[in-house]
Order: structure tokens, then sequence, then C-alpha cells
């Protein structure tokens, strides 16, 4: 049985389209099944993001490979002529190392994103929900996992936050222990304050508080995100309650002097405020920033942390692909082992087999021996036959070119007129 | 030989400690955690045996303190390690441990106890004033990292201690509960010191005549005790916790120490046994 992945992902294909190709509409368990009885392919695991619509598959003969590539346009109801420009075939360990790659996060659209891993480990737990796994996938997938386990204990490759929002969000954490139970405040109630408290709305925040110069749009606004609005004249006192404030309003002029927020400060008693000026022209004065515990971040600044995280990030590909490649030396090797086992299980079972037979043909003369006896000639014609044995088979195991192992192996079946069984009829994985 | 056992696993801690600062590879964190525990380990070994071959337990003079400082300050930060599963502030205490162990390294000898020095009080008393200044150490070194910390965040320039660091809140929030500690033992420690103190006013020894509010060691003590009282009426009453928080303990920290070693060894004329 042989390895391969077909894949149609954002490096190949344009949004629209992948749109088209979403499993997840209908389920993933549904195209499996689909997938299964529709191609040759014995083995399957589709990993479907809005990303990637991909299928790791196994399966005998040549056109299994351009069967699940149809499938995913077929199953999709998308023409073959459209998607045949954006699908790409990896086969053998070229297959496994795109798996491993994407389970790092290599491969996704924001290099280190840490969602990738979660999904290539539901995608298999559907695979082996409706039993399309295998041997080959299983260790496959395993692997994949410790890739992506490695690269993100032994590298830095997913640290760092790269959206703007995500930035502030982990300034936050740095000031603040979690955002649970912190009161925030957005002055305005535009599309960009809308933004940000639905982003923030989601860190389970405990208050959020929305003031505008026009009260009604702050109650609008604040409808919508379970949140409070308060009118202009009071901001004060929201200001003193805050925690975060998030400035995003169209005014021309700074809405926050330093001498407010320097008011606003008195009643804290030291706890820390942390401004984010996300409007441009900004809204705070730069003067504020200065004050004890006020942490003030504008936009320019967030963007600058998210460009010096994405190029550190970048420093941290070399060492993920390191990891990549070794896991993928230990996966080439199994797969290497796994084309010669059968001939090694074929070639053991000839031998005991000749064991068993001469044996049995001495039997008249061994009979009257004592049963230590017989038990230690027993003992003695195995570990010839295992001594016989131990270089062949860790030579054809061993052996790194995939088609010098495959050569070695027909040598053997022919040299002792073995019938190995196919490769992929073994029980499972080598000892 | 095994007076250096503990030096030399304190200071190796201390290299495990920074190299997992720098790298942030949580196996060598693991490491430098071990490392630590194992300096303990043989730091409790040297304090028994000196114990079973003097008889009492080895609190006299000044070596002798800080060699229980530094064991108590290790047993303190393992266990605020291993409940909050932070080990940032590991490299700072670790050089602190490994610094302070070279003077009982160096004089392994436990001092005779004098007669003056046979009473339970002054165990207390001693015992109590050395976990006050482990809290302390502990109270320092989060104030350290804070103000570190707060620079980085307050600059806009994240680097080196933003990635490294827990936030700003937990590290305050640690440093007022250090300083609640430490100043809970420094007046259970003063005011046995005090009750001892008196018990002991008649004796001849000289040193019992030298226990006055004017001795440096008294004085500095009372004086640490009065900057700590401060921090934590300051930090409830009118709210000086972060920043101000974390440069006040981390001066008192230092007044500590200086009473701890050079008027220790020094100075005093009342506490130099």
């Amino acid at each position: 049985m042989r390895l391969f992945a077909v894949s149609v992902s954002h490096r190949t294909a344009p949004v629209e389209l992948r749109e088209c190709v979403d499993f997840t509409r209908r389920g993933i368990d549904g195209a499996l099944t689909a997938l299964t009885e529709r191609t040759r392919a014995r083995e399957a695991v589709v990993l479907s993001t809005c990303n990637r619509a991909e299928i790791y598959a196994g399966g005998d003969g040549d056109g299994v490979a351009e069967a699940c590539g149809r499938f995913i346009g077929d199953y999709n109801g998308v023409a073959w002529d459209s998607i045949a420009p954006h699908v790409v075939i990896y086969r053998g360990l070229d297959a496994a190392m795109h798996l491993f790659r994407v389970a790092a996060g290599l491969d996704s659209l924001v290099v280190g994103e840490p969602q990738i891993l979660g999904q290539v480990k539901s995608a298999y737990a559907a695979a082996t929900g409706v039993k399309t796994t295998g041997a080959l996938t299983n260790r496959l997938f395993t692997s994949a996992f410790s890739v992506g386990k490695r690269v993100r204990s032994e590298t830095h490759l997913g640290e760092g936050a790269v959206s703007v929002s995500y930035a502030a969000i982990a300034l936050a954490r740095k000031i603040f222990r979690d955002l649970k139970g912190l009161n925030v405040v957005i002055l305005g109630a535009g599309e960009m304050a809308k933004l940000t408290g639905l982003h923030l709305q989601a860190q389970q925040i405990k208050g959020l508080t929305i003031a505008s110069r026009t009260l009604a749009t702050a109650e609008a606004l604040a409808g919508r995100l379970r949140g409070r609005a308060v009118p202009w004249a009071s901001l004060g006192d929201a200001l003193s309650a805050a925690d975060i404030v998030v400035t995003a309003t169209g005014s021309t002029e700074p809405v926050l002097t330093r001498a407010r927020v320097e008011d606003a400060m008195r009643p804290r008693r030291g706890r820390p405020l942390f401004i984010i000026d996300i409007a441009v022209p900004r809204d705070v004065e730069p003067g504020v920033g200065e004050l004890d515990q006020v942490f003030l971040y504008n936009i320019d600044d967030l963007q600058a942390i998210v460009h010096e995280n994405l190029s550190r990030r970048s420093a941290e590909i070399e060492r993920a692909e390191s990891i990549v490649r070794q896991e993928l030396d230990r996966f080439g090797a199994w797969m290497q082992s796994r084309e010669v086992l059968p001939t090694v299980i074929a070639l053991r079972q000839r031998f005991d087999a000749i064991r068993q037979s001469e044996l049995k043909r001495l039997e008249p003369k061994l009979a009257p021996l004592s049963p230590e006896a017989r038990e230690r000639v027993d003992e003695i014609t195995h570990l010839i036959v295992e001594k016989l044995l131990l270089t062949p088979t860790e030579q054809l195991k061993s052996t790194r070119d995939e088609s010098l192992a495959v050569a070695y192996a027909d040598a053997v079946n022919r040299l002792f007129a073995l019938q190995a069984p196919k490769a992929d009829e073994d029980a499972g994985d080598l000892p | 030989m095994t007076s250096w056992l503990p030096f030399v696993l304190y200071a190796a801690a201390a290299a495990a400690y920074f190299r997992h600062f720098s790298r942030r590879d949580p196996r060598t964190g693991r490491t430098a955690t071990g490392l630590l525990g194992a300096a303990l380990l043989a730091h409790t070994f040297l304090i028994g045996m000196q114990t079973m071959q003097a008889g009492y337990a080895p609190l006299v003079g000044t070596t002798a303190a800080v060699s229980a400082f530094v064991w108590l300050l290790g047993l303190a930060y393992l266990y605020v390690e291993l409940t909050s599963e932070e080990r940032a502030m590991g490299v700072f205490v670790a050089v602190l441990l490994a610094a302070l162990a070279i003077l009982p390294a160096l004089n392994p000898q436990t001092e005779p106890r004098p007669a003056l020095l046979r009473s339970p009080l002054f165990t207390v008393h001693v015992l109590s004033m050395l976990f006050a200044y482990a809290s302390f150490a502990l109270a320092f070194v989060l104030g350290i990292t804070y103000v570190l910390l707060f620079k980085e965040i307050k600059a806009k320039h994240l680097g080196y201690f933003y990635t490294r660091l827990p936030s700003l809140q937990t590290l305050d929030v640690m440093n007022g509960r250090a300083v609640v500690v430490g100043w809970l033992f420094l007046t259970c420690g003063l005011i046995v010191g005090g009750v001892w103190a008196t018990q002991i006013g008649g004796s001849p020894d000289p040193r019992a005549q030298a226990m006055s509010f004017g001795d440096p060691k008294i004085l500095v003590a009372l004086i640490s005790w009065v900057i700590y009282s401060f921090a934590l009426f300051a930090r409830r009453a009118i709210g000086w916790t972060g920043r101000r928080a974390a440069w006040l303990s981390a001066f008192a920290f230092v007044l500590v120490l200086l009473n701890l070693v050079p008027v220790g060894y020094f100075l005093t004329r009342s506490h130099n046994f």
C-alpha cells in the first residue's frame, strides 16, 4: 500500500474555491465513508479547515491518488476542471512531510498559529471513529502529533501575538493576570469600537462600558455587546472604575487629556490602567503615558509589536523544519522496514518450518532421550536458526534506499522461493 | 569537602536557572529545580550532621545564621515555585543563594554555644528573624523583576523580560504576600528577642550588656521593621502598590542584607557570638 496526500490549500487555491470544498459542511464522517466507498483508498483521513481541504490516504495501484483528488471536487459538487489546477498530490515521504509541516504550523497562513495541531488531531479522531484508519495512517498521524508537540515545546515558533488585537490582549495579560474580572471602557461607538468590543467579550471580561458623545449610539452598541452605555458627562466615573480603556472615536482632538486621566487615577489607589488608542487621529494625549501606573499603547505601537513578533517567528522556522526532518527520517525508516517486513516474516517462517520438519523426521532417533535433553535439542536448533537469520534480517531492515530494499526483498523471495504476503496485510507495527 | 557541596550545588542550580531563563527550555528548568532540590538536601544533611555533632542547632554566629538563612530562603523559594509553577524568579534567588553560601563553605566549623544562648527563646528568635529575612528576599526578587517588566511595558519595548516574567499583577500580589509573611515573622522575632534580652539582662557577658536600641544590629532590625510596617500600611491605605511597593521592598531588603552580613560580622557588639 502506498501513502499519498491530496491537498487544496491557501497555497494553491483562492478563498472562493476553498469555501466550495469545505468537507465540514456535510460532516467529515460522511465524507470519509463516501471516500472509502468511491475510491480504492484503503485508509483515509480528511483534514478540512478554512485554509485547506486535504485527504491523507493509503491505497494500492496508481490511480487512487487521482481518484481522491477528483473526489474532493465530486463530493462538494465542484467540476473537476475548475479545481484540477489547484489540487496538489504528494506521494510517499513527501505526503508525510507535508502533514508534518502542516501539524507544525509551518504551512499555515500565519506561520506557527496554534489551532492547526488541534484540527489535525480532530481530523484523525473523526477517521478513527468511522474506522477508516489503519497501520499506515495511525503511524503517520502519531508521528505528526509528536512533530507538532516538539515544535511547540522546543521552538518559539508559536510565540508572540501576530495580530493587533491579540497583541493588545497579550499585553493586557502581562499587566493584569487574566482578563476575567476586568472592567473595560470603550470610547466611541463606530465599527472599530464594535470589533474591539466583540473581541474583548470573547475574553470573558467582567464589565463592558461604552461611552460616546451621543448617548443613543452608545446605547445601540451596548445592546449588541451586552454592555452598559454611559453618557459622556459621567465618563470620569467610568474611567476611575476601568482597568482597560479602548479609545476609538472619530474625534479630531484628543478626548483623553492628561488632566482628565490624572483625575481618574486619583481614586484608583495605584491600580494600573491600560489605555489602548486605536483611533486615527489619536484620542489620547501622549503625556498620559507618562503618568505612573498608566500604560498607553496606540495602534502604531501595537503594529510595531506585531512586526517584531513576525520577524521573531521567521527566525524560528529553521529549527522547526529540522524537527520535521528528524521525525521524517524516523517515519521513513519505519516505512522502509514495513516494505521488507513481509519478506522477513516469510523467511523466518520458512526456516522454522524446516527446523520443525527435521525434528519430526528425527523423531524416532530422539525418542530415547530424556525430556530435558529433548528440550535442549529444541533450544539448540532454535538458536541456530535465530543466529543464521540475524544478519540478513538486520541488513534487510536497515537498508535506507527504498528501491534497494525492495530489490533485496525481491531477491530473498526468489532465492528462498518465498510467497511473502502483501505489505499492508501485516498485523501492525514492527516491534 | 562536604561543607563545599551545598555551595557547589547552589552555584550549579544558579547556572541552570540562568540557562533556563535565557533559553526558556522547560527541560533545563526542571534540571535547575532538581539541582536546587539537591543543594537543599545536601545543606539539610550538613546542618543535621552539625546538630548531631554539637548537640544543638548550628545557629550560633553570623556564618551559621547566613547558612540557615540560605537554607530557609531555598526552601521558601522552592515552595513558591512548586505551588505557583513559576520558574522565572529562580535565577535571581539562586544567584543570591550561591553568593551567600560561600560564607559557610569557607568557614564550616560549628561555633561553641555560650551559656547565654541556652534558651529556647534564642532558637525561636533566630529562626523567626531568618525566616522573615527569607520572605523579604523573595519580596526583593519579586520587586526587582516587577520594575524590570514595568520598564519594558512602559517603554513599549517588549523584549527580554516581557517574554520571561509573569504578569505585573502576579508579581505585585506575590510581593505583597511575601512582605506580609516576612513582617509577621519579623515582629514575632523582635518581640521574642526583646523578651529574651530582658531575661539575660543580669548576665555579666559583655554582649548581654550591649543589648540596647543603640546597637547597630538591633537598630537596623528595628528600622527594617518600621520600613516594612510602612510598606504594609502604604499598600492598603494610600495605594502604594506596583512600582512603589516594588522599590520599597527592594530598598528595605538591601538594609536587611546589610544587617545580616556586614553589620553582623563587623559592627555589632551585642550579636557577635
